[in-house]
């Protein structure tokens, strides 16, 4: 599959990973600031599938059947979209 | 000459088995927990192939990538692209993933290829994939990246034969890349399309037992009440259950003591026998149930998965401090002992942060503190010992100590500035497992026999040479008063009575704590040669006994000596004194200077001694001293 930059999609259905709603999937798009190198390392990348499941000041979602907790900072960094909407 | 063995160096991502696979490898028992970061140093071992070729096993800390990362996470890195000083590159590289996450950890593998050296995947875990409906087909894998794929469960044993098979002579052959070297985009997407093809993950995301029990104990309100009770549990048992052991050792040292007595006729070398070593040394040594239960119930948390789930919920918490969660685990080892904990910060991302957890971690009350506290707190409780009430006064001691702390971190790190590149708090929650009950057993009874070998060596050591200092040079004389003043203990405890008067203490309690500058253990056994607790027939406890003495002793104008102001004033400065030398070595290696370590030295030791002044004034100002 091409590689999908950020202007490709329909900015609607774009969202930080902070701002994505609780319980649901969805498609990691883009990863965008300083953080990048560190989720990067831990595995988020473009293409992947992840699940929010808590919010907070720390957010929990599991990416490849791994729990991960992030802070909302570095949450913030990783836009995904709905996987209906992709 | 004989040609040295060739390395065999285990890497992988954090918490995928690596320790585990080690010490089934080499028939080891190094700790294994269930968390990012339990291996923190590298570790080396020897195995044998099924031909009978001797190997090095190197086991190295997990990382993420070989570049950056945290210190512990840097070790890895610079031995496997052959920059660490004392460890040359590996001959092989197994790198170990867990089969659950083949996505994420087939990256650092991929890394490692490209380094040119041969290199065999071990599949870890792969009951728990296939369990959680993961399909795995190992030798597509190996077809797809060119190297030997083995699945094994470290943990049972399984699949180590045909791993050490694939270690065999001739060594496999450096693998070539089939993505564009080099390149991190083109190595992700062959590291994706691999684990899709090796690895059928289910599309729907089923909760499983770990997000079931997440969804109680990281909850915003149910989550602190498990944390809390979590805690207050593991205290509580610590106290309560150790009582049974304790009576036994008890029993052992008067019995010691009544065979020395019915064997040896009254003399200098009775009074050593009984009074300093059996005396001293059991005086201490009557601490290890509590502080074996400390291990065992850390080793627990730390194996089960929970440590990591403190670690979270105490992120926001630890943030007013101005360190984040991942400060939490050093801290919270730093329970059982600082050594450890000092070293646990090398997971610490932040430079500066990693040193602030540094300067702060003996400030949580280490086990070597426990003796010092059970005989002080009952004085405070009427004499009697155990039960919900002690519990709770010891659960404030710990939380005193934590927090001044993380005070103390707070103004440090203010003061240290911000970090040239901000990090972020990420971790790994890793899947509930069931303890590795050997693991924790091995790691307790080797603290355990730690412990005891101090008691033999360092506290035998002291205590026959405190036993000789109070004991010589003798005066002829009916009064015990005086007969103490003219020895060795005498003339420094009335050098010095002057210094610690202030804080509530007379010059053989100041004596005591003086000697507990190399080990604060030793405190207790010093109390009972000090205050010349008296061996009796009957089976009274040895705290008791000091508690007695203690208790009965006055000040020339006939003031109680140990009123609840001088034992607070005494806790408070165990509380927060720095009395541990291999402490001090630790963190000059880790903080990479030895000015740190005696600037922590000089700080918490004023600090103490300044606390326990204001406790101690401040009480007599209100009359209660």
């Amino acid at each position: 599959m091409a590689s999908m930059t950020v202007p490709d999609l329909h900015i609607d259905s774009l969202q930080s990973l902070a701002q994505a709603e609780v319980g649901c999937d969805f498609q990691i798009r883009a990863l965008e600031g300083p953080g990048c190198e560190q989720l990067r390392n831990l595995g988020f990348c473009e293409t992947l599938r992840v699940r929010k499941l808590a919010g907070g000041r720390n957010l929990i979602c599991s990416v490849c059947g791994t729990r991960l907790a992030v802070s909302r900072d570095l949450a913030e960094q990783v836009i995904v979209s709905s996987l209906i909407a992709s | 000459m004989e040609k040295p063995p060739e390395t065999v160096a285990l890497a992988g991502n954090p918490n995928t088995g690596k320790t585990t696979l080690f010490n089934a490898l080499c028939g080891a028992v190094e700790k294994v927990g269930n968390y990012a970061g339990a291996t923190v140093s590298v570790r080396r071992g020897q195995c044998y192939t099924p031909h009978g070729r001797k190997l090095e096993i190197i086991d190295l800390p997990g990382c993420y990538a070989l570049a950056g990362g945290s210190p512990d996470q840097r070790i890895a890195s610079d031995v496997l692209l052959g920059q660490h000083e004392k460890h040359p590159r590996p001959d092989l590289v197994v790198c170990v993933l867990d089969a659950s996450h083949l996505e994420r950890h087939l990256q650092l593998a991929l890394e490692i290829i490209e380094l040119g050296v041969p290199v065999i995947l071990a599949l870890n875990m792969v009951d728990m994939a296939e369990k959680s409906g993961l399909r795995l087909d190992p030798v597509k894998l190996s077809e797809e990246l060119g190297v030997p794929v083995v699945p094994i469960q470290a943990d049972r044993g399984k699949g180590l034969v045909e791993l050490k098979q694939a270690m065999g002579h001739p060594l496999p052959a450096v693998p070539e890349p089939l993505w564009e070297k080099g390149d991190a985009a083109s190595r992700t997407r062959f590291g994706l399309d691999a684990a899709e093809l090796a690895a059928r993950r289910p599309t729907l995301h089923s909760s499983n037992l770990s997000d079931r029990l997440d969804t109680v104990l990281l909850h915003p309100v149910f989550g602190w009440v498990c944390f809390i009770g979590i805690m207050f549990a593991l205290f509580w048992s610590i106290f309560s259950f150790a009582g049974i052991p304790m009576g036994w050792i008890e029993s052992l040292q008067d019995f010691l003591i009544g065979q020395v007595e019915n064997a040896m006729s009254e003399g200098d070398l009775r009074d050593l026998l009984t009074q300093g070593i059996i005396g001293g040394v059991g005086a201490v040594v009557i601490f290890l149930p509590q502080i074996l239960l400390l291990f065992f119930f850390i080793g627990l948390l730390e194996s089960s998965g929970y440590m990591a789930r403190a670690a979270f919920l105490m992120d926001g918490f630890m943030a007013k401090a101005g360190l984040s969660g991942k400060a939490f685990l050093p801290l919270l080892s730093s329970f059982a002992c600082a050594i450890p904990g000092v070293m646990a910060t090398r997971t610490i991302d932040s430079p500066k942060e990693r040193l602030v957890t540094i300067f702060v971690a003996p400030w949580m009350s280490c086990s070597a503190r426990l003796p010092v506290y059970l005989l002080l707190v009952p004085m405070l409780l009427g004499g009697s010992e155990g039960g919900s009430m002690q519990a709770l006064v010891f659960l404030s001691i710990y939380a005193l100590g934590t927090l001044t702390a993380f005070v103390v971190a707070r103004l440090l790190r203010g003061r240290l500035g911000p970090d040239e590149i901000k990090s972020h708090f990420l971790l790994e929650l890793p899947p509930y497992r069931l303890p590795q009950w050997r693991y924790i057993f091995r790691h307790v009874l080797d603290r355990g026999w730690a412990f005891l070998k101090n008691a033999g060596t360092v506290i035998l050591g002291i205590m026959i040479l405190l036993w000789a200092a109070t004991t010589y040079p003798k005066l002829e004389s009916d009064d015990p008063a005086e007969v103490l003043a003219h020895t060795v203990v005498g003339r420094v405890s009335h050098f010095i009575e002057p210094i610690v008067k202030p804080l509530g203490f007379d010059g053989r309690t100041g004596t005591a704590i003086l000697t507990s500058f190399a080990a604060r253990e030793v405190f207790v056994g010093s109390m009972a040669q000090l205050f010349h607790v008296q061996e009796s027939d009957d089976e009274q406890a040895m705290r008791g006994r000091i508690r007695t003495q203690m208790a009965a002793e006055t000040w020339p104008d006939g003031r109680p000596m140990f009123g609840p102001a001088a034992v607070i004033s005494l806790l408070i400065f165990y509380i927060y004194a720095l009395q541990c030398l291999p402490t001090s070595a630790v963190v000059a290696r880790e903080a990479g200077s030895w000015k740190w370590a005696v600037g922590q030295f000089l700080f918490m030791t004023l600090f103490a001694a300044g606390a326990s002044l204001l406790v101690y004034q401040t009480a007599r100002l209100f009359n209660l001293a």
